[in-house]
């Protein structure tokens, strides 16, 4: 096999060989391969490198010099892989469940995963070294044979094919390591280096803690100790802080280095990068995390820039720095290294100049952005809900988005948050619309040409569409400070579209600005300051239109046209203007200019006209009273409720302009009817020929009704008012007969009738023999239950004439009145007992009550029966239990 | 009980008292105003002529001014003059 080797190398020398020559060279080629072994086994060194070197001679003189190279080599491979890697790699065994599940944060195992890998490490540095060694004693041995032979020309060519063997080893070396190289060492290295950073970052943030400090240094204590001698174990640490601390980086920064360099001695160099690498993106990503946080009212920007000048960028210029002088003095193979791992030129070359260490500020900082970003996209949706506080993060988001460009990612993050958790069915109209007004507040500091603004806004337009009160609630957002929101607290009084006219004045004043500057200086200017579309602009929809966005035109777009915006605004004008009992209208006024502004004048014409009547009204009603002749006569008259003319003031509208109103009429009382009728004949005196008509449902009265133990004020509509000042004379009325007094139908009274039932002034009643109401006048607080058992029967009334009204009300009077027959086991029952709790109550109804009306309802019902009872204050309940009072 | 209405505001609307609805020139009601008018009422009052007819104020004078001899009233061709 030999031979067939030489046989190739040398064709010529073949010929020549007897078999004497065969086998001494067979002999050679043995004790060659013996001492080869015993040299990489380390036996006896000194003799057996001269009978090394006198082996390798003899068979260069056959020529079998490239045969000598080749065993060898793979000499030092297999013993390489025997002795070196395996060896190397069970130094990791034992990490091996720990690096995969990476959650251990135990500091202890930490602590040892460093010092094993420094340790392998510093071994299989040593074996390689020791190797290199043989290997050039090996080189030796060839060039001195090959100078005997060849003539000096041929020196200049074996030069370069020294540094071709050795980079040839080091290819051995690593693809040796890298072929058996275990999943998790990748890990650990990460793990190491993250340990070694955060130690880092924390002595560079440990200015501001004093006591964090001398953690801090403890750590560091304990790391000395571990590697460096004990070098920093005895020194005094609260003298000379700051120089210990410098000195501390700098010993960490060098331990670190020469694991970096190590690794890449053994042809890990861009694994090694990669593992400090991917520690310091962790870092900075959990340094960005704390930073960022949930508070939105700061930027945070500033404050990761900074720190990533402070550690990484400090870091990584010392490590740099590390690793050019020791390159520089240390490895004879300076020039292999960057044909084994391209990666590492940027390190010799950061050593003169920083462009390695701007290249990583730069990966760095657009790292951080990123995550920065994606922070902030992800919770778009919360800062948004507090926008003008949290301004500080969108600008933050801003200045990331420019440097990244993954605007889509905002759009679709953000769409999907708004889908899951503003357009719902639970969110409230107003919340939607102050979220879109946000919205479009903030992302138009974002971007201002509204293009992500668009994709955003659709489908909250398309939602708001879908609902009914969309326009109402728009409109009391525009006209109203507080948006017709009452959670809204603060912003008062100071409407929508007030502010959106203060930002309006600003943005025109730049225009105004701009328009009178025009000369072709300030033009090129603004040509020059143009800037495309972003690429993810619609094409469709016009590119120049966008450039300002306007807030209420993308409200008034969710409506579909502005016509209708401006009619509901008229209807709830009307409901405003018609409800005022003094014609104090300064602020729809404000508000109606501020419209004419967006919405032109001419389709406010009609609100303008009603604004007007009551400019009028006033006018005209001072002009009436100053001028009218009446004797008060009427107070005369009816004594009791005294309303003279002052007290009257009317509204007088032109009716064809304003909404539709709905006419009811009703019998106003004698007095204010002939005050009425005068008022209008005056008017018809003064304004020839033009006549009052009255709406007698409308307008507000103000009531002051006195009873035995209070006097209450209220402000009220006229119905109200005439239906209370019935019972004036008379404590108790039918609904019928009420109905017919007042002049309404009875479903009518009805419904207005549960004004005062609600605020307790009347009580509503049942007969017993009819489904007709009783209305009782509450005369003081006191007596309310004593009202309802005793009128019940007084009033003789008219039968079955409401029916289907309330039927709900009437199944609970009926069980109300079924179980009043109960009434008096329950007294006995607790007269007995003393006190029973509900479910034995209703357990003994059960058992007794089984003959005439036998029990047969729920314990709900019993339950809303006994606090019937309860509130009439016949019964007590103390602690889930029911008992008499006494 | 004992009540007292101590104010009372009350809405009343107001209108032409003039037979027809409308206009019959410009066929805009009466109760609001001429197409050249923006506030119904004082500003664009009605007036009746001697053949009891009503119109708007400037409609009818629009009308008679356009007329070169003698105006007439649009809706009877009497010969148009104010009512008194």
């Amino acid at each position: 096999m030999e031979e067939s080797t030489s046989f190739f190398c040398n064709l010529g020398v073949l010929d020549s060989l007897s078999d004497d020559g065969v086998q001494e060279i067979l002999n050679t080629y043995a004790q060659f391969s013996a001492a080869t072994q015993a040299l990489l086994n380390g036996i006896g060194r000194l003799s057996l490198r001269s009978e090394f070197v006198a082996h390798v001679q003899s068979l260069c003189k056959h020529g079998l010099e490239s045969l000598i190279l080749n065993h060898f080599l793979r000499s030092l491979q297999e013993n390489f892989e025997i002795n070196g890697a395996s060896e190397f790699w069970r130094h990791f065994d034992a990490y091996e469940n720990i690096a995969i599940l990476n959650t251990s944060n135990l500091p202890h195992s930490e602590e040892e995963v460093r010092e094993v890998l420094c340790k392998a490490l510093e071994e299989i540095s040593s074996k390689k070294k020791c190797q290199e060694e043989f290997l050039s004693i090996l080189v030796h041995a060839l060039q001195s044979s090959r100078y005997d032979l060849m003539e000096k020309g041929r020196q200049y060519d074996s030069e370069t094919e020294v540094v071709r063997l050795f980079a040839k080893y080091q290819l051995l070396v690593s693809s040796v390591l890298m072929a058996t190289l275990p999943r998790h060492f990748p890990d650990l290295l990460h793990w190491y280096f993250k340990g070694k950073l955060e130690e880092l970052s924390a002595i560079m943030a440990g200015e501001l803690n004093e006591d964090y400090k001398f953690q801090c240094k403890d750590d560091m204590e304990l790391d000395g100790k571990g590697r460096i001698s004990s070098k920093s174990g005895q020194k005094d640490f609260n003298e000379c802080y700051q120089l210990e601390k410098f000195s501390n980086i700098d010993k960490l920064v060098k331990s670190i280095g020469k694991v970096v360099l190590d690794l890449r001695n053994l042809g890990f160099t861009s694994m090694a990068e990669d593992a400090y690498a991917s520690a310091i993106f962790s870092l900075l990503k959990a340094k960005v995390d704390s930073l960022a946080d949930d508070d939105y009212r700061s930027s945070v920007l500033e404050p990761i820039k900074e720190w990533i000048k402070a550690v990484p960028l400090h870091f990584l210029h010392s490590l740099l720095a590390y690793l050019g002088n020791s390159a520089g003095n240390n490895s004879p193979f300076h020039s292999l290294k960057s044909s084994l791992a391209p990666c590492a030129s940027s390190f010799n070359s950061g050593v003169d100049t920083p462009e390695g260490l701007i290249r990583w500020q730069s990966r760095l900082e657009y790292f951080a952005y990123e995550t920065l970003q994606d922070l902030r996209i992800a919770k778009l949706f919360e800062i948004i809900v507090d926008y003008p506080d949290s301004s500080p993060a969108i600008e933050d988001l801003k200045q990331c988005l420019e440097y990244t460009g993954q605007h889509s990612k905002l759009v679709e993050s953000f769409i999907s948050a708004l889908r899951y958790r503003l357009l719902t069915a639970g969110a409230s109209t107003n919340d939607i619309l102050h979220q879109y007004v946000s919205t479009i507040k903030a992302l138009r500091t974002i971007d201002s040409a509204g293009v992500f603004l668009e994709a955003v806004g659709e489908p909250i337009r398309e939602y708001l569409r879908g609902r009914k009160d969309t326009i109402k609630c728009i409109v009391t957002m525009l006209t109203d400070g507080t948006g017709g929101n009452s959670n809204v607290s603060g912003n008062t009084g100071d409407s929508l579209l007030e502010e959106l006219n203060r930002d309006e004045e600003g943005q025109e004043n730049v225009g105004i600005d701009d328009d009178f500057h025009a000369d072709d200086k300030q033009a090129w200017i603004n040509a020059s300051r143009w800037e495309p579309d972003p690429v993810e602009a619609d094409p469709l929809k016009g590119g120049r239109t966008r450039r300002k966005v306007d807030i209420l035109g993308m409200l008034v777009s969710i409506i579909g046209s502005k016509d209708q915006l401006v009619n509901e605004y008229r209807v709830m004008l009307a409901e405003k203007l018609l409800n005022k009992s003094d014609y104090d209208i300064d602020s729809e006024i404000r508000t109606l200019e501020l419209l004419k502004i967006h919405f032109g004048e001419s389709s406010m014409q009609k609100c303008e006209i009603m604004l007007n009547d009551l400019i009028d009204s006033k006018r005209t009603n001072s002009n009436i009273k100053a001028t009218i002749n009446l004797p008060s006569q009427t107070a005369v008259d009816l004594k009791e409720s005294v309303i003279s003319m002052n007290d009257l003031d009317a509204t007088i509208i032109s009716s064809n302009f304003w909404p539709p109103i709905q006419d009811e009429n009703i019998n106003l009382p004698a007095s204010v009817d002939h005050l009425l009728t005068d008022y209008a004949q005056r008017f018809n005196e003064i304004k020839t020929p033009r006549k009052l008509q009255w709406k007698k449902n409308l307008g507000t009265v103000k009531l002051e009704l006195q009873f035995e133990d209070r006097e209450l004020q209220f402000s009220v509509a006229p119905v109200h008012a005439v239906i209370i000042m019935q019972f004036q004379h008379k404590k108790s009325w039918s609904a019928r007969s009420l109905a017919a007094a007042v002049g309404v139908p009875v479903d009518v009274l009805s419904r207005r009738i549960n004004f005062w039932v609600n605020k307790g002034i009347l009580s509503e009643s049942r007969t017993a023999d009819s489904t007709d109401h009783v209305y009782v006048l509450v005369e003081s607080m006191i007596d309310t239950s004593k009202n309802v058992s005793n009128n019940g029967n007084n009033e003789d009334l008219m039968v079955g004439e409401d029916e289907g009204e309330g039927s709900v009300a009437s199944v609970e009077d009926q069980i109300r009145k079924e179980m009043t027959v109960y009434e008096k086991f329950i007294l006995g029952m607790l007269t007995n007992f003393g006190s029973m709790a509900l479910d034995r109550i209703h357990n003994t109804l059960k058992m007794f009550c089984v003959a005439d009306p036998s029990y047969d309802k729920s314990i709900q019902q019993l339950q809303s029966f006994l606090s019937g009872l309860v509130s009439e204050e016949k019964l007590e309940l103390r602690d889930g239990m029911y008992l008499l009072k006494k | 009980m004992f009540g007292v209405q101590k104010e009372w505001h009350a809405v009343a609307s107001w209108t032409w008292n003039a037979q027809d609805e409308t206009c019959g020139i410009c066929r805009m009601a009466f109760d609001g105003c001429c197409p050249d008018c923006k506030l119904p009422g004082d500003d664009c009052p009605l007036i009746w002529g001697a053949c009891n007819h009503a119109f708007h104020l400037h409609c009818i004078l629009k009308w008679v001014n356009s007329q070169t001899s003698q105006a007439h009233c649009p809706m009877c061709r009497r010969e148009w003059q104010f009512k008194g």
